[in-house]
């Protein structure tokens, strides 16, 4: 039996989709509001190695946010991207050979690692009925650890290849990060087409009601923290591409700053609502505004809170315009 | 872009020159103001304010007060956060950037590019491995072998220490580390019971003490980076009598336990070395000396000296300045976290307590001329250079010689 | 449709989380509902206790100098901070949210005790309670955002500890100022019935706020919030009042452990609080507090802060690298986890007497 028989398939999807777009479209305007006020506030705002290093940056915490995404619609929390980020990183740094070929060697371990990890904290959660957040804190203080034995400082050397390849510009001007990003959201909108993915939004939201219709709920939870650890992995990939070197300590800033990017990207942590689209704009939010509140002159002690305020208020944005949108339809 | 800011400087000027008429003689032939960030990746304990009120206080220092446009940038614990920092500053047309940077490799690649527009980079106490960065610093000066050289001489070269190091995966940590343990490793008799991370805060270092104190009530000595105050007052927390050598770094807690006359009677020892907050004074100026007179520098790893302060040379200081060799502050002057290698008299004379305070310019003082000479600092692979050797007598002493032979 | 897909969808029938019962809106039975599971967390409290004892005694194969009162006493001080700030996080949790600005709010409390109270004896007078409900007005700001606002809980707290913490950095300028308070440094060094006072003073706080949860309307009424918060809501539960209180008690809870934390360290930083967000959430998830809120129980967190610090400090009295170290401490939070799933209650509870769990209550437990 497959989710495609599903009796409540047309609306529920349909449903999804509406919101999907709705909390996507929102964080979208947000950023642009950002972006027009980082333009106005800094000439060359919008040059191309401008740009560049806006992608650039977005990347590596965008990716994580598109993986976490994926746990959280079936309303888990995934802790352990701190720890993949980090053992991903100093792999990068210290076991990939030089030129393109290393660069894809880099890229399959990565994606194993994530994997491996992601098919871990799958196990404990969907199978071993784990609590999510407990279980993946624990893989994440494994992973974390690995790292640390892997690389006991920061160094090492990514491949040029990667670190130069990935964060360039192609075909006179369109940064690689950007060509990065948008195969990734092709991938989503495939997959969300795909019965895991209307399943993945049915069993976060209303598990039993995924199963009794035939759902296999587990294992549609399991794929979500496999292809979680992948992006997860992806993500270490483009930190080691950005920063050109290992750290054992560089997944620590992505643990709450992922959750930021998925909530700030409409997607809801009751789960079922939301997506991964949201969530790396989301990302790419959080990274503007380090460069807006640079260029508004908010800099230095009270940063945080501002950055904290904003998050309130998009998510507020966010929440409102949903009302209203609900509200108009209603 | 420079050309255009002294334009808008003068087109102002003779606007209000205009205006004011007779006031126009006023307006002074503008010096060029340079535009300083100041980027910090976290700030959060007594040593990173402390070096970044130096910093302020010698941008308000006369005369650079009125060359100098300071800004301060705090980004963060995330590598990420602090290569958008460059990033802006290098938009916004910094002349030169000084900061602690979150990672001795992480940054490189846009420090690269800044260098390539001209904006000059001061690491102070971390520091990069990017070529085209200055770094100013004690690391490789030899914390970790001089101190643990001076704890094996106090215990006469045998018996059981804890190593209270800093973060786990820091480049800084594996130095000092590295030091020290090329020292123990001579001295079959000392033996490591137990190992721990202190993260550089006294805090964690209390409790990481404790736990290690609860295994191992029969320890000699402790060799601590930074937090060296926490594990004492963990020592003193057990109720125990005996009191035991602790090597550690400059919070103003620990000196006083040092000089405190009933903690020696019961067996404390020790020495006060490691990480000075003057060094960001010492950059700034340097940095300052660059850009202002053109200072040409031979190296771009320029060591800081290494304070060392026994036990026996703890001076208690009267006012708020270090004078006639006095080191270390009354107890309720600052707080025990306070760490006080503020004052160098000859590298940055201009400081006083209420700059280190609260960034603050001493009353009076101006800028003056730093030495002509700078000391380099070895190459130290992952500290201050990528792909290097560093010299054979890396871990040479120079504050202590062994009183006590393997 | 096989025989395994059918087990299949009764399993997944049983993992029902209740609050996805909302539509039903059945009125909640505060007492009934809690009965069932209350079993289920005195197991997980009393397992705990054993377990730390257990391996407080057997550590002695590690160190000759544990397994013996000086290092139960270490376990015990060491592990307060974590025990009082899980306590405001499991009310939080049990309403079915989070908190996560446990760790700014940390820091303050202990910011504001250090330059207010100083080395005055008077000052703790007005100076602690003022400080607690400074800190619980922050928690109840969290509140206001949450149940008002309709701001996600995890995005909101966070928020809010980033707030917190530019503010703390922006009042002290980056360096707390003030004095070490000797009254609350006498917490811990002093004596009283041979302990330090704070391990009474945690003690105390324990059967406290076990017995707010248990013997109080309002602990009753906050499990049936977190169990199915619109029944609670048809019932005439004054739910928003309830989670509000919640995070105000988490943000009060947060600053008498940055109080605790200045009478340990005899000093504030603004990094004091940052060692304790995640093992809050730990102790109290380790000790069996459900994610998804309605379940759990103090003295289960206690335990779960007591187990935790236990195993921290004897992996870090093992000689190996800090790399084994990190990944032996995921892996026995993992195994704490896998031996204390409620399968293993209701297997003990068969084996001792009757069944005392409902298959749902173990439900309950997945997030």
């Amino acid at each position: 039996m497959s989710a495609t028989t599903l009796p409540a398939r047309g609306s529920a999807a349909a449903s999804a989709r509406r919101l999907l777009g709705n909390g996507t479209l929102i964080v979208a305007a947000i950023y642009l509001l950002l972006l027009a006020v980082f333009a106005a506030r800094q000439p060359g705002a919008l040059s191309d190695s401008s740009v560049t290093d806006l992608f650039n940056n977005a990347l590596p915490l965008a990716l994580a946010a598109a993986g976490g995404t994926l746990v959280v619609l079936t309303r888990g929390f995934d802790l352990s991207v701190a720890g993949v980020v980090a053992l991903t990183n100093v792999l990068m740094a210290t076991q990939v050979g030089d030129g393109a070929g290393g660069a894809l060697e880099g890229l399959a371990m990565v994606v194993g690692v994530g994997l491996v990890v992601g098919a871990v904290n799958g196990y404990l959660v969907a199978y071993v009925r784990l609590q999510s957040i407990a279980s993946t804190l624990a893989t994440m203080i494994v992973t974390s650890g690995l790292a640390l034995l892997v690389l006991d400082a920061p160094g090492g050397n990514v491949p040029d290849f990667v670190s130069y390849g990935l964060t360039d510009v192609v075909a006179g001007g369109i940064p690689v990060a950007a060509l990065i990003a948008l195969g990734v959201v092709a991938l989503w909108l495939v997959l969300r087409r795909t019965d895991w993915g209307v399943a993945l939004y049915a069993v976060g939201a209303d598990e039993t009601a995924a199963g009794l219709a035939g759902i296999p709920t587990r294992r549609v939870k399991f794929l979500a923290y496999c292809l979680a650890g992948v992006f997860y992995g992806l993500s270490g990939y483009m930190l080691s591409a950005l920063t050109a070197t290992g750290n054992p300590n560089a997944g620590n800033a992505y643990l709450l700053l992922t959750f930021a990017a998925i909530a700030i990207g409409g997607t809801s942590f009751s789960g079922g609502r939301g997506g991964l689209v949201g969530a790396m704009i989301g990302a790419a939010t959080l990274t503007l505004l380090q460069k807006v509140l640079f260029s508004a002159g908010v800099s230095s002690f009270y940063t945080g809170i501002f950055q904290g305020l904003v998050m309130i208020l998009a998510v507020l944005i966010a929440a409102i315009s949903e009302r209203l949108a609900r509200g108009r339809r209603a | 872009m420079n050309w255009k800011r002294i334009r808008s400087c003068l087109l102002g000027a003779a606007a209000a020159a205009g205006l004011l008429g007779a006031a126009a003689s006023m307006a002074p032939a503008q010096a060029k103001t340079y535009k300083i960030y100041l980027s910090l990746s976290y700030s959060g304990n007594a040593w990173q304010s402390e070096a970044a009120n130096i910093v302020k206080a010698l941008a308000a220092t006369p005369p650079y007060d009125k060359m100098v446009d300071l800004k301060e940038v705090i980004s963060g614990t995330d590598v990420q956060a602090q290569i958008s920092a460059y990033e802006s500053m290098i938009a916004a047309g910094a002349d030169g950037i000084i900061s602690f940077p979150v990672s001795p490799t992480g940054l490189n690649r846009t420090i690269h590019r800044g260098c390539a527009k001209g904006v000059l980079f001061f690491m102070y106490d971390a520091t990069v491995t990017e070529p085209c960065a200055y770094n100013v610093s004690y690391i490789t000066a030899g914390f970790g072998e001089n101190t643990a050289q001076a704890l094996v001489n106090e215990l006469g070269g045998k018996g059981k220490i804890f190593l209270s190091r800093g973060v786990p995966g820091n480049s800084v940590d594996k130095r000092h580390t590295e030091g020290a343990m090329y020292i123990f490793k001579k001295y079959p008799g000392i033996h490591i019971v137990d190992e721990y991370y202190g993260m550089w805060s006294d805090q964690t270092t209390q409790e990481e003490t404790a736990k290690a104190l609860a295994a191992h009530p029969d320890v000699d000595g402790i060799w601590a980076q930074a937090g060296e105050d926490g594990a004492i007052k963990a020592l003193l927390a057990t109720g125990r009598q005996k009191l035991i050598p602790v090597t550690g770094e400059n919070s103003n807690g620990f000196r006083l336990a040092l000089a405190n006359p009933e903690y020696q009677k019961r067996g404390l020892q020790g020495v006060s070395s490691g990480s000075p907050p003057a060094t960001a004074g010492y950059a700034f100026k340097l940095m300052m000396e660059m850009l202002v007179d053109h200072r040409k520098l031979p190296t771009h790893n320029i060591q800081y000296p290494l304070p060392w302060v026994p036990a026996s040379a703890v001076k208690l200081c009267p006012g708020d300045r270090f004078e006639n060799g006095c080191n270390t502050f009354p107890e309720g002057k600052v707080p025990d976290s306070f760490v006080t290698e503020v004052f160098e008299p000859t590298l940055v004379p201009e400081i006083s307590l209420q700059s280190a305070l609260e960034g603050k310019p001493t009353p009076g003082a101006t800028i003056q001329k730093l030495p002509a000479t700078v000391d380099a600092a070895p190459d130290t692979p992952g500290i201050n250079c990528q792909h290097c050797k560093p010299p054979k007598d890396l871990y040479r002493l120079t504050k202590v010689q062994p009183t006590v032979q393997p | 449709m096989n025989p395994s897909e059918v087990k299949e969808r009764l399993d997944a029938a049983r993992t029902i989380p209740p609050a996805a019962e909302d539509a039903s809106g059945r009125a909640p039975d505060p007492r009934g509902a809690r009965q069932a599971g209350l079993h289920g967390d005195l197991w997980t409290a009393i397992a705990l206790f054993s377990l730390t004892a257990v391996l407080i005694l057997a550590s002695r194969w590690i160190s000759p100098s544990f397994g013996g009162l000086a290092q139960a006493k270490a376990i015990l001080v060491l592990s307060s901070f974590i025990a009082v700030t899980a306590f405001g996080q499991q009310m939080v949790i049990l309403t079915g949210g989070l908190d996560l600005s446990i760790a700014s709010v940390m820091t303050m409390g202990g910011v504001l005790t250090f330059g207010w109270i100083g080395a005055s004896g008077p000052a703790l007078i007005w100076g602690i309670p003022l400080v607690l409900v400074l800190t619980a007005a922050i928690g109840a700001l969290n509140g206001i955002g949450v149940v008002l606002l309709r701001v996600p809980p995890f995005i909101m707290t966070l928020a809010m500890g980033i707030i917190v913490y530019g503010a703390a950095l922006g009042f002290t300028g980056g360096t707390p100022r003030g004095q070490p308070s000797p009254a609350l440094s006498a917490l811990f060094t002093g004596h009283v019935l041979g302990v330090p006072p704070v391990i009474l003073l945690i003690a105390v706080f324990a059967a406290l706020g076990t017995l707010l949860q248990l013997g109080t309307a309002f602990g009753r009424r906050l499990y049936a919030v977190g169990t199915n918060p619109a029944a609670a809501y048809i019932a005439g539960l004054p739910v928003r009042r309830l989670t509000l209180l919640a995070y105000a008690i988490s943000g009060g809870s947060s600053g008498l452990a940055g109080i605790l934390m200045v009478g340990y360290a005899g000093g504030a930083t603004l990094t004091m609080g940052q060692g304790y967000q995640l093992p809050s959430i730990a102790a109290a998830v380790v000790g069996g507090t459900s994610i998804l809120g309605g379940s759990g129980l103090y003295l289960g967190a206690v335990g779960g802060a007591l187990l935790l610090t236990t195993f921290s400090t004897i992996i870090s009295a093992l000689g190996i690298a800090e790399g084994w170290r990190t990944i032996l401490y995921g892996a026995v939070i993992l195994l704490a986890l896998l031996l204390l799933r409620d399968e293993l209650y209701a297997w003990i509870g068969r084996a001792v007497t009757r069944p005392i769990l409902p298959p749902d209550a173990s439900a309950r437990r997945n997030a």
